[in-house]
């Protein structure tokens, strides 16, 4: 087992990021993002739902949530228009909201984009094309305007976890869950390279374990990040918050951050900074988990913060100073018959932490 | 008791010497091709009960298979489909179980003791008795001393799975060593099972004779249980000496590996199927890995599917062999899973309201009995521990569990919880 991670001593206290008010939801959401125009919050949750909040002040007001989704809504996307937010759900089905105005209703859905858990959603940078992939093994691009397929890779085979365009748009990459991250040429659609991330895959006993969970290039576009885990078992899952970077002109692995023990599990949302850092949130045993900030290169992060029990996804406010975690209640586990205070069966639930940062 | 007088698992281990040094004293060749279905069809017919236990250890889903919950609380991220019976739904990680859904009988009220690995998977298979100091057999061990090990030849009780292989004598309990499992490990025979080409036919038979007498020797100084048992395991070598065609490559076992895959799963259940046509009484095929406390849905992804593929080929098999007469499929783990979803993604271990899976030799087909509350945290039906599935499966097996007693020493013994009851809904 690694030793625990300590945050890099070199950086000023001054900088680091600073914790504010804790939103405690009702139920465990999956994901959650700001608008572009920095004025919405929403996050997808376990029970359906969009669940939406004026952002505008400190304090997260709630709207309207957003239904007729099915199972879990594990992935959304932002147009960047600020008037469009396109989610999807795990029995496959994607929709477009119009969140600022009427949200009774999507502008329109795809009742079986995927054939079940379609995984995520990523808007191309010039907001025509909206990509999906999914456990199906297929990946598809789809038209913002009304949600016409336009055209897909349906040879893959293995599931496809993560998907993110390129910044030049010329690009699609998706990563599977054998640690293999494929390019897309958009503009031959053709296949192009593949990334080689297998450390982040392992079969074990007959369980395939890991996968690609994420994938983000840096503003300019000159690297590639990937994230998920170094599994070491299935079953219990155990495994190593791991980061790999691709410098994207050659192709060549850059850097790989192994962030914590074996049971602190998979990085799970990640984005880079303008500045060129990884912000990155982990989960894994309940109660391991962290929010990291990673310079390329560096040994060590030089922000991190374990104060929250399992996170899951980070929403990173435009104007780079707000950055809100989605994480689980601690004590989130336990075997056999543990009732709440009224000798309900409790359920777990979200906090959604609120960070000020500086940088 | 003299602890000189037991047995030691050492003792009992498949080495290569033991397996070798039989082949005089083996009891009559079964003379069974079983590629021939013809043949395959006179043996079936002449076999008695048996029973295949697919064990799935660490603790599957319920709510990822057999009692899915989709869009509720604790539901989880997958759909429910229909299967081939009507008004019974599955997990979408099914999709081939569900298709043979009418010869199943699904119990979906199962509420058991305990949350604990060490503890559960010895009290569930050996059936939660009442304690009067002694270790009951577990299942296995149960069905191949009530049933017998039949006309094959072959050992009563086989446990397929994962890892090493070997004697597992533990598995009996007080019924004694010989009721114990012959441990396939990965499926494979006990290496060096064959008569090496080196060594004639006269010379194996010289060593063999050597060996008995020293047998005998050896039965003057310790009781008569272990001396069984020692010549029963030198028995089954004989007996395996004579079917390696069961873990021989065949066009047909190629078919059939991709049909059930070609993952240590479907391999190891395939083997059973053909250790079941052979003619061995309980085959228990285990699994492991299904203890889902982190990623359970991309786990379940993973393992159910995997399970689904292996299943529904074996249960297509067995109708169409007309073996689901005679051979009662059990499906089981320790417990189920927690409805809470854990930070880690996970499902923990949820003993209270959870289902396993049968079919065969006097369940009724297409049935689910019992029922768990709309966020499947709690049986609303009459609650089932495994006392009355043992209760079950001896009725099934013609066995009448109420009445029929171990004799252990001259102690009597239930063979199964007396305060509990076969699940009628379930009996044929």
């Amino acid at each position: 087992m690694r030793p625990p991670i300590k945050p890099n001593p070199k950086t000023p206290v001054k900088s680091q990021p600073k914790e504010g008010k804790t939103l405690k939801l009702q139920q465990q959401v999956c994901i959650v993002r700001f608008s572009p125009c920095g004025k919405f919050l929403v996050a997808g949750g376990f029970d359906g739902k969009g669940h939406l909040w004026d952002a505008t002040t400190d304090v997260l007001t709630p709207l309207q949530a957003l239904t007729g989704h099915n199972g879990w809504v594990q992935t959304l996307a932002f147009h960047p228009d600020c008037k469009r937010l396109f989610t999807a759900d795990t029995w496959g089905r994607l929709c477009c909201f119009s969140y600022a105005e009427k949200r009774d209703r999507p502008l329109w859905t795809v009742p079986q984009a995927h054939d079940g858990w379609l995984r995520q959603v990523a808007v191309s940078p010039d907001g025509k094309r909206l990509a999906t992939c999914g456990r199906d093994g297929a990946v598809r691009l789809w038209s913002v305007d009304d949600g016409k397929k336009q055209q897909e890779v349906t040879s893959h085979g293995d599931d496809v976890f993560s998907i993110a365009f390129h910044p030049d748009g010329k690009s699609l990459v998706y990563g599977d869950i054998k640690g293999v991250v494929h390019q897309w040429d958009l503009a031959t659609g053709k296949a192009g390279r593949t990334f080689d991330a297998r450390l982040m895959y392992r079969y074990d006993r007959i369980q395939d374990v890991g996968g690609v969970r994420c994938l983000a290039f840096d503003t300019s576009g000159t690297m590639l990040a990937c994230g998920g885990t170094q599994p070491k078992s299935g079953g219990f899952v155990q495994g190593t918050p791991l980061i790999l970077l691709f410098d994207w002109q050659t192709g060549k692995l850059r850097h790989t951050h192994k962030i914590g023990a074996d049971n602190d599990g998979f990085v799970y949302d990640m984005a880079f900074h303008a500045t060129g850092f990884v912000m990155a949130v982990t989960s894994g045993q309940p109660g391991s988990g962290k929010l990291l900030f990673q310079r390329p290169g560096e040994a060590q992060p030089f922000f991190l913060s374990t104060k929250m029990a399992n996170c899951h996804s980070l929403a990173v406010h435009p104007n780079g100073k707000r950055l809100i975690v989605s994480a689980t209640n601690g004590g989130s586990n336990g075997n056999g018959r543990q009732l709440g205070k009224n000798k309900d069966y409790p359920g777990n639930w979200s906090p959604l932490h609120s960070w000020e940062m500086n940088y | 008791m003299n602890p000189k007088d037991l047995c030691t698992p050492r003792e009992h281990h498949f080495s290569r010497r033991r397996w070798l040094g039989v082949t005089g004293t083996a009891a009559g060749a079964l003379g069974l091709g079983i590629s021939s279905p013809p043949a395959l069809a006179e043996a079936v017919r002449k076999k008695g009960k048996q029973v295949l236990l697919v064990w799935l250890d660490g603790g599957m889903s319920q709510l990822e298979s057999w009692d899915p919950k989709p869009n509720t609380p604790f539901g989880g991220p997958f759909r429910a489909i229909p299967t081939s019976v009507l008004g019974i739904r599955v997990s979408e990680l099914l999709p081939r179980t569900a298709k043979q859904m009418h010869h199943l009988a699904l119990v979906r009220s199962l509420c058991t003791k305990d949350n604990s690995h060490s503890a559960g998977v010895d009290r569930i298979q050996r059936g939660d008795p009442k304690n009067r100091g002694v270790v009951y057999p577990y299942f296995g061990s149960a069905v191949a001393k009530l049933v017998g090990p039949g006309e094959s030849g072959l050992p009563a009780y086989v446990w397929i799975k994962p890892g090493n292989g070997g004697f597992i004598h533990k598995d009996a309990g007080f019924l004694g060593p010989q009721y114990g499992a012959v441990a396939f490990g990965d499926g494979k025979p006990p290496e060096n099972l064959p008569r090496p080409a080196s060594l004639s036919e006269t010379d194996d038979q010289a060593r063999n004779r050597l060996r008995l007498q020293a047998d005998r020797r050896y039965a003057r100084r310790h009781r008569k249980e272990a001396v069984d048992a020692n010549g029963h395991v030198y028995e089954m070598a004989a007996q395996l000496q004579k079917h390696l065609d069961l873990f021989e490559a065949s066009p047909q076992a190629t078919r059939d590996a991709a049909r059930y895959g070609s993952f240590d799963l479907g391999r190891h259940m395939l083997l059973g199927r053909r250790m079941l046509e052979a003619g061995v009484t309980f085959v228990k095929v285990n699994s492991y890995g299904w203890d889902t406390h982190g990623d359970n849905f991309n786990g379940s992804l993973s393992l159910v599917t995997k399970f689904d593929q292996a299943f529904a080929a074996l249960m297509e098999d067995l109708a169409a062999r007309g073996m689901l007469d005679h051979v009662l499929v059990i499906v089981l783990s320790e417990f189920g899973r927690t409805p809470r979803i854990n930070g880690h993604v996970g499902r923990d271990h949820w003993p209270e309201a959870w289902s396993a899976a049968l079919a065969g030799c006097g369940i009724k087909r297409g049935i689910a009995v019992g029922k768990t509350n709309d966020k499947g945290t709690w049986v609303t039906t009459e609650e089932h521990d495994i006392g009355h599935m043992f209760h079950t499966w001896f009725h099934a097996l013609g066995i009448a569990s109420e009445k029929t007693e171990y004799d252990n020493h001259g102690q009597p013994l239930p063979i199964a919880h007396e305060d509990c009851h076969p699940i009628k809904e379930l009996l044929a």
